[in-house]
């Protein structure tokens, strides 16, 4: 069964998003975890969360982008220039981060430059950097925008009614995707951390029914079964977005197991649920712009950091690897304090820098991982 | 760090060293010779400071106040804030808050000392910060992170929307000194409505939370003073820049740099407005007189930097244009877009510029943040490069407003919001005409590329592409 | 009993055999493509040297980025961990150990049996590592073995770019091309490969005593320039060519893990 998910996670193209094109639906991709999904699902397009997986080169990306410049938006623009997104009726590019907000520029450059590169529908989703009552007004305010854009340029209507019963769908996935988190930070794990990021990765590019109906059956199947992982050292993973299982599999070898995360394309993912309202555009506003947080959420470290040695008593995490893209300064710098505090609090921790992209210096950061769970084996 | 660093606090050290340099010409020349001759790297600084006459005396004097004020802030019962130089100050002083503008003091530490900010630049990266940050903050950062320097009250920004590079190392600040921690957030428009309201909305919270830190209400006749004085200042840096725009530009090469220093430092001050007039003057008398600003007299090429300016060691950049013959035509950093400013008008373009109204509180509060969310950088980095009112479009006009010859890109290798679009951009800036150079330097840490290879990268470009022979 | 470590690196092979912790045979050989390959031309020159055949070895563990192909050895190890022991027992009052290889720097405290309580790597970068100091030789034209000495006879060091190593490359050629003499270039380049590692350092804390491992140990100017940056001696290893520690260090954990099983 978990193939099913390992394919979604690492096909752009997968089966999922081939029947739903032959079945005439369209999809928008999207560039961060601060949008949100429910809008595209209301109006019967298929979101997908954009990854770089199966970049092999950066000739194209590096004519627009600069050199210091994190390669995840880099992978994106070079696929996407070369048509391997040739599936995306349109595309929504958030500010991120700088690194991501610029790619919304160099995109659209190159689809000046080489044809079919620039979906019809671009749409730059102004999402504030800070949680105050006005800039909740504004990203209310940004969302309908958003809303009506999708409505006129895929002419079609979104009603409360529909936005209503996204969210409950949306949600009955994070539900379930809270209770593998559950089975994952277990005392006896039930499934790996490659497994579980194929199964988020799987959920950001399925139709989130079909998605939430093989999640349930796959549950159903880990409970039913009682071969449990013991005996390996519990590792927490924090930092830049990661959407490669083998990276995480890399990092768990036979000696440790990855049992939480607060990654983008982990458990930030589907933390907190989307309280119903009347409103449902700012029900969904709220929850995007104040859930689990990001570092571009700036000043809120104390708050980032009381969540991790949360996750971290709840999973019984032995240790935690701290990584980050090279170039992400807003992950990479709070890691340095994740790290001082951390260990201060007497929670072993290691920095790891990394590119995005193929999974390259495998040998580096195996001796890294080495290193630390020997020091764990104390 | 190295030992020899943390015997005196970096910012006293500065403030030493700027309050000597501002008396230096107090003496005889002899006299001021000798001094220069123990002070190896900072001398080519000074000479080319005071080569421009008063308004170089009143620059140093302006920016040893700058650190006295510093230095003397928790004795005279005042908060320190460290800020960003794209942050106004102006409603500091309305508060009574002592600014540290970081990048000012990177830069000034850069100009005196031999290996500049090196020691302090490693210490951000030694506890945690990293190495790929921009090196302007991190600069005079890592002495605040080491206790290097006088105590910090609270930390503020407003480079969030616009530079993540920027707002990262205040947010860290904040996090590793446990200090309380303020950003304006630009959305990625500058003009519309909803735009307006929402700078408006987060320049009222900004300052709920300076009145909290302060305990004091916010004087509403210091404000208006404050700005009624940014208005005269604005009016003298509008006749200096249009003064530029002649050919021979009569300013000499460095009253940029003194243009958005005195702005950056002294918003609203009259030690600003003091600097601009006494600028003002010797433009005035090169125009009258149709001379270029320049040390031969002869203006063979004009230079536009479209972002920022060089600040290695002993300010060899301005150095190096002036013996080249190049006339400086500005940067992003000295322009602030009031609607008095020469390019809004020329461009018709008075919804990107901001007006000052002294009628109520309300309308002093609305002012200040329509003046602050059109500082440099935050007016247009912050959307697409090439959306209207932003990077692309300001660069092209001003370029031309003041016949450029050429353009040229330096930034930091930290500076990713415009390393994500410098390419295209200079690409349309050579479409437009414009022969533009991206250098790779870094403007404040010679480590990365020494100023002798920077220098001639700049030699090389302007052979190549036959601008000069 | 006999135990030994293999240490399989990028440029350089190493190995160690001990009888009862004593060291009976060490041999430094270049590395050639194939890990496998390096371990067992540097075993086999060790135990001609040592008398012995690898049936005579009880217990062989294995580090370096090749450790995981040798096969011979009963078990692989991270080189952190090698080192750290390795330096602990040539140093017994060691806390701090810096290592700088040909392709990667590391910084470790220790605790008094030699067991790691930090430690930190370099970002993948070739600028602080002994292949900077390599390929900035080469363009001053003088041997890795002389650029150390360079520093003492300097008069006026340069800064050097040293945040790329391809960037730093350019920077040498300008200053040659100005005349800058190489012993002015030479310390620069020394001063910069410290002014990496002191900051790789001072992200651990550091304790005394300090010393250093790996090539890079015997460039006398970046020692001496890493000593004043770091306001500490650094003592210096003497029973073995620094580049061995990790294979000492791999061979007493052999013997550790021996006793333990020969125990259980």
């Amino acid at each position: 069964m978990m193939k099913i998910f390992h394919e979604s996670s690492t096909i752009l193209f997968n089966r999922h998003v081939q029947n739903w094109k032959t079945g005439g639906g369209k999809v928008v991709g999207y560039t961060c975890s601060y949008v949100p999904d429910e809008i595209f699902y209301a109006a019967g397009i298929l979101p997908y969360r954009l990854r770089g997986v199966g970049a092999r080169e950066m000739n194209i990306a590096d004519a627009y982008f600069g050199p210091f410049i994190c390669s995840l938006p880099k992978c994106l623009l070079q696929l996407a220039s070369e048509g391997k997104y040739h599936f995306l009726e349109g595309v929504v590019v958030t500010p991120g981060c700088d690194s991501m907000r610029r790619l919304d520029d160099c995109w659209r450059k190159a689809g000046e430059d080489i044809t079919e590169t620039l979906p019809s529908f671009f749409f730059h989703y102004a999402v504030p950097h800070k949680t105050a009552d006005y800039s909740l007004k504004w990203f209310i305010e940004e969302t309908h925008l958003l809303k009506c854009a999708v409505e006129k340029h895929f002419n079609v209507t979104i009603t409360d009614a529909q936005l209503h019963n996204a969210i409950d769908i949306y949600n009955e996935g994070r539900l379930l995707l809270s209770r593998l988190d559950a089975l994952r930070c277990a005392t006896d794990v039930a499934i790996s951390g490659a497994d579980a990021l194929a199964v988020v990765l799987a959920s950001t590019t399925m139709p989130r029914k079909a998605f939430n109906s093989l999640l349930m059956d796959l549950i159903a199947q880990i409970e039913a079964n009682t071969d449990r992982i013991t005996g390996r050292k519990r590792l927490m993973l924090v930092g830049s977005a990661n959407d490669d299982v083998e990276l995480v599999r890399l990092i768990e070898g036979n000696e440790a197991l990855i049992v939480a995360d607060n990654l983008c394309f982990g458990a930030r993912f589907y933390a907190d649920l989307v309280e119903p309202e009347d409103d449902p555009v700012a029900a969904l506003a709220k929850r995007y712009l104040f859930h689990n947080d990001c570092p571009r959420m700036f000043g809120d470290y104390k708050g980032r950091l009381s969540i991790l040695k949360e996750k971290i008593k709840r999973a019984a995490v032995d240790g935690v690897i701290l990584q980050n893209i090279r170039f992400c300064d807003l992950h990479g710098s709070e890691n340095g304090i994740f790290e001082r505090d951390l260990e201060t609090a007497g929670i072993p921790c290691l920095r790891i820098e990394r590119e995005y992209g193929p999974l390259v210096e495998t040998g580096r950061i195996r001796m890294r991982i080495d290193a630390f769970l020997e020091r764990l084996e104390k | 760090m190295r030992k020899e660093l943390k015997e005196y606090p970096f910012d006293w050290m500065l403030w030493r060293a700027f309050a000597a340099a501002a008396r230096l010409k107090a003496g005889s020349e002899k006299e001021y010779r000798q001094a220069v001759n123990q002070i190896p790297y900072f001398r080519g600084a000074l000479d080319a400071i005071y080569g421009i006459g008063e308004p170089g005396r009143l620059l140093l004097e302006m920016v040893a106040e700058y650190f006295e004020k510093i230095i003397h802030a928790e004795k005279r019962g005042q908060k320190t804030a460290i800020t960003t130089f794209c942050f106004s100050p102006a409603v500091f002083y309305a508060l009574d808050i002592v600014p540290i503008t970081l990048e000012m003091m990177t830069v000034a530490m850069g100009a005196t000392y031999k290996r500049g900010t090196a020691d302090f630049l490693d210490y951000c990266n030694e506890v945690g910060f990293t190495e790929t940050s921009c090196s302007s903050q991190r600069g005079s950062l890592g002495a605040y992170l080491a206790g290097n320097g006088v105590t910090i009250d609270m930390v503020v920004c407003d480079s969030p929307g616009v530079c993540d590079t920027n707002v990262n190392a205040f947010a860290f600040a904040s996090a590793y000194l446990d200090k309380p921690f303020f950003q304006l957030n630009m959305p990625p428009d500058l003009i519309a409505a909803r735009s307006t309201e929402y700078h408006r909305a987060d320049y009222r919270a900004l300052i709920d939370f300076l009145e909290e830190q302060t305990g004091r209400k916010l004087d509403t006749a210091k404000l208006r003073r404050i700005l009624e004085e940014v208005v005269r200042q604005d009016l003298l840096m509008a006749e200096l820049e249009e003064l530029q725009i002649l050919v021979p530009n009569p300013l000499p090469v460095t009253f940029n740099l003194l243009i958005y220093a005195g702005r950056f430092l002294y918003a609203g001050m009259p030690q600003c407005t003091k600097l601009l007039e006494s600028m003002l003057a010797i433009g005035r008398e090169n125009a009258g007189r149709n001379q270029s600003g320049l040390s031969s007299g002869r203006e063979k090429l004009r230079g536009f930097f479209c972002y920022i300016d060089h600040y290695g060691q002993d300010f060899r950049l301005w150095q190096l244009l002036d013996r080249m013959d190049i006339s400086y035509h500005g940067n992003i950093l000295s322009k602030m877009w009031s609607q008095d400013a020469h390019y809004v008008k020329a461009f018709d373009r008075q919804k990107e510029g901001y007006k000052i109204d002294t009628t109520d509180l309300d309308t002093l509060i609305d002012s200040i943040s329509d003046l602050n969310s059109r500082m440099p950088m935050i007016k247009s980095i912050r959307g697409p490069y090439d959306a209207p009112h932003m990077w692309l479009q300001d660069t092209l006009a001003l370029a031309k407003l003041h016949k450029a010859d050429f353009i040229v890109y330096n930034g930091t290798p930290g500076c990713r919001n415009t390393w994500g679009m410098v390419k295209p951009f200079a690409r349309d800036t050579e479409k437009n005409g414009f022969p533009t150079l991206i250098l790779y330097s870094d403007a404040f840490d010679m480590r990365v590329e020494s100023w002798e290879t920077t220098a001639s990268r700049i030699e090389e470009f302007l052979k190549v592409r036959r601008l000069c022979s | 009993m006999i135990t030994a470590g293999c240490d399989v690196g990028s440029l350089t092979s190493k190995a160690i055999i001990m009888n009862d912790n004593r060291i009976v045979a060490q041999e430094l050989i270049r590395s050639q493509i194939k890990p496998a390959e390096s371990a067992v031309a540097v075993m086999e020159c060790a135990l001609q040297k040592a008398g012995l055949t690898i049936q005579d070895i009880n217990f062989c563990v294995g580090t370096g980025y090749g450790r995981d192909k040798i096969p011979f050895v009963q078990e692989a190890v991270s080189e952190i961990t090698c080192h750290a022991m390795g330096a602990r027992w040539l140093l017994p009052t060691v806390k701090t150990v810096i290592d700088i290889g040909g392709q990667d720097c590391k910084a470790m405290r220790i605790d008094k049996d030699g067991k790691i309580v930090k430690f930190i790597t370099n970002d993948k970068c070739a600028s602080g590592t002994g292949r900077f100091l390599e390929v900035m030789a080469r363009i001053i034209g003088v041997s890795l073995d002389d650029l150390g000495g360079l520093s003492a006879r300097a008069k006026a060091p340069i800064t050097m770019a040293n945040a790329c190593t391809v960037w730093a490359q350019a920077d040498v050629i300008q200053h040659l091309n100005d005349g800058i003499a190489a012993e002015d270039i030479g310390a620069g380049i020394n001063n910069a490969m410290a002014s990496r590692m002191a900051v790789l350092a001072n992200n651990i804390g550091l304790e005394r005593d300090l010393c250093m491992t790996g090539g890079v140990a015997k460039n006398v100017g970046v020692v001496a320039a890493l000593e004043k940056l770091l306001g500490m001696t650094i003592k210096r290893i003497k029973k073995v060519d620094p580049q061995l520690v990790g294979a000492v260090g791999a061979a007493l954990i052999a013997a550790d893990k021996c006793e333990r099983s020969a125990a259980s």
